[in-house]
């Protein structure tokens, strides 16, 4: 547990072989990502991307072609490592001959939570992730929602030093999603490394502080969410200007989109901004609008997977 | 020891979700009442003197209540071998497949436990579903039957040994079976033809007179070597519970040895698989 990382994986591939025709598929290819401790990590990517393969080889359900994963330094495919991990799995299938008692007890035994701290770890999670009342009660009862509260739950219960969740919100609804996120907001101010391979991008947005995103089985972009989505220029708005100056401010503008008559420059720095509202005053040229611009998440997730 | 504990209990809780348990236990507690109130002996000076069936007596003798007693062990025992271990087959295919599904082996996996762990706890769960149900089904029978003849013979415990024994060794092909193609249908076709083909491999003295040529000889005998000796054993079994002499352990080591094998194979294959 002395690593500054909590997954550091180096060359992490993994190539599936059909067994019969000999194909093969390259789901991650020299996968290299370290997620800092303590932080909130969101892993990116396009279907297919190989997010899921990723996760997999963090937990040793699927074991690399090449290279290897480290958990707070220590060897993934080593079980105690994965002592410091709470999952939560996105297609889950808790057996429905649990209670949600039940439930919590054979997992938390497994992962080496002593019967007596379990008797009182039991209520403790039903109570954090609102399910005080329905512990007693046949978990096939449970909507979509309630199963999804109770598997961050026993993701939780041995108190772990880092939280893997896929699509932790998945068929959640707003308030049980708010819910969620109030508690991992939570077990991250405790210091807990939070791990989430999602599509909802608004969310990872909201909620992550570094992000990495995948594309065809490599790291496409890594970085800090701010740095990734904070004062990318300013977007100036003018009626469409003469050929001479739209090529003018061009030349010194990152992009130019035209809509209902309108043409947006987006300019890289305040500069370049300036330079081009003088050359449309010079010309007695309006200006519509001019704001300054930040890239959403989904502006940067759908430059880098269309690269 | 608890991570092995909470996995039996996981397998207990799954048998009797699916009514698994519950079946067998009917089955052996209609077979314990059957003894308990249909079956009337009535015996003098050690012998039987009338034996009724729904209240219906056979015929009169003065057959010892020991061949009497020894007769009924032989009878539960071969059933028990027979139908017993077949249904118990059937019943616990599925255990295994199960525990693969997706988005559940996931889980199982990301827990600070081996997969041979997982493997072996589902197993041992497994067997010990079926072996309770041996246990009370022989134990019921042998108290009845002692509290109304008199005659508390031991060796008929025998076949809770055997019966447990076997149904090990043939769930290991079910374990192969379940890793190898996640198909409880395929695990029981498998096992039961290896139960079926037992009898018939196992004439081993008529088939080397039989067979012309030499390399078939050793064909049949290397076939008779490798697979469990479920036909074996249940004559042991017999000629235990009948106080006849039997020959050698072979059946048992090499039964044994079967089932250690696939069961390698199949920890061999979990441990490598992707999921």
């Amino acid at each position: 547990m002395d690593s500054a990382f909590a997954i550091a994986t180096q060359g992490l591939t993994k190539i599936y072989r059909s067994r019969w025709t000999g194909r093969e598929v390259h789901a991650i290819e020299g996968v290299s990502l370290q997620v800092p401790r303590g932080t909130i990590f969101g892993l990116l990517g396009p279907n297919g991307a190989g997010k899921t393969t990723f996760v997999k080889t963090l937990l040793s359900a699927v074991h690399p072609t090449a290279g290897g994963a480290l958990i707070f330094g220590r060897d993934a495919r080593i079980p105690d490592a994965r002592r410091t991990i709470g999952y939560l799995p996105e297609n889950h299938r808790f057996p429905t001959y649990f209670t949600g008692a039940g439930m919590l007890d054979f997992y938390a035994s497994l992962s080496g939570v002593e019967t007596v701290r379990r008797r009182t770890l039991i209520p403790e999670m039903l109570e954090l992730v609102g399910l005080r009342d329905w512990g007693a009660v046949r978990i096939g009862k449970y909507s979509k929602g309630m199963l999804q509260r109770l598997g961050l739950a026993q993701a939780l219960i041995h108190s772990p030093s880092m939280l893997i969740l896929d699509e932790p919100t998945d068929g959640v609804d707003p308030v049980g999603r708010r819910q969620i996120r109030e508690i991992l907001t939570r077990f991250e101010s405790q210091g807990v490394t939070i791990f989430i391979n999602s599509h909802l991008l608004a969310e990872v947005e909201a909620f992550c502080r570094e992000v990495a995103i995948l594309h065809k089985g490599k790291v496409a972009l890594t970085g800090r969410m701010q740095d990734l989505t904070a004062g990318k220029g300013y977007r100036l708005t003018v009626p469409k200007p003469s050929d001479a100056l739209t090529d003018a401010l061009r030349l010194r503008a990152a992009s130019m989109a035209a809509r209902n008559g309108l043409l947006d420059f987006q300019f890289a720095t305040r500069e370049l901004a300036n330079e081009a509202v003088d050359l449309l005053r010079a010309e007695r040229c309006e200006i519509e609008a001019l704001a300054p611009t930040t890239s959403t998440l989904e502006d940067v997730f759908v430059r880098t997977v269309e690269k | 020891m608890p991570v092995t504990l909470a996995l039996i209990r996981d397998t207990f809780r799954e048998a009797l979700a699916r009514k698994i348990f519950w079946g067998l236990f009917a089955l052996s507690t209609l077979m314990i009442l059957f003894f308990l109130f249909v079956l009337k002996i009535d015996i003098v000076q050690g012998a039987v003197a009338t034996l009724s069936v729904f209240g219906n007596a056979g015929p009169r003798g003065s057959q010892p209540v020991e061949q009497l007693v020894r007769g009924v062990y032989a009878g539960i025992a071969t059933f028990l071998y027979t139908w017993g271990v077949f249904l118990s087959v059937f019943a616990s295919a599925g255990l295994i497949p199960s525990v693969l599904e997706p988005g559940r082996i996931e889980l199982l996996l990301s827990k600070p436990v081996s997969r041979t762990h997982i493997l072996l706890g589902r197993y041992l769960g497994n067997v010990l579903v079926v072996s309770s149900n041996f246990i009370y089904l022989v134990l019921g029978v042998w108290t009845i039957l002692g509290v109304k003849t008199g005659i508390w013979s031991p060796v008929f415990l025998v076949s809770i040994a055997t019966t447990a024994f076997i149904f090990a060794t043939l769930l290991t092909v079910v374990v192969l079976i379940g890793v190898l193609f996640e198909s409880a249908a395929l695990a029981i076709m498998v096992t039961v033809a290896l139960m079926i083909i037992s009898p018939i491999v196992a004439q081993t003295n008529i088939m080397l007179r039989l067979l012309s040529s030499e390399w078939s000889r050793r064909l049949w005998q290397g076939i008779y070597y490798v697979l469990p000796k479920v036909w074996d054993l249940g004559r042991m079994t017999l000629n235990a519970i009948q106080d006849r002499s039997f020959s050698g352990f072979m059946p048992i080591w090499s039964s044994a040895l079967f089932g250690l094998i696939m069961m390698g194979i199949a920890l061999r294959v979990f441990s490598r698989r992707d999921f």
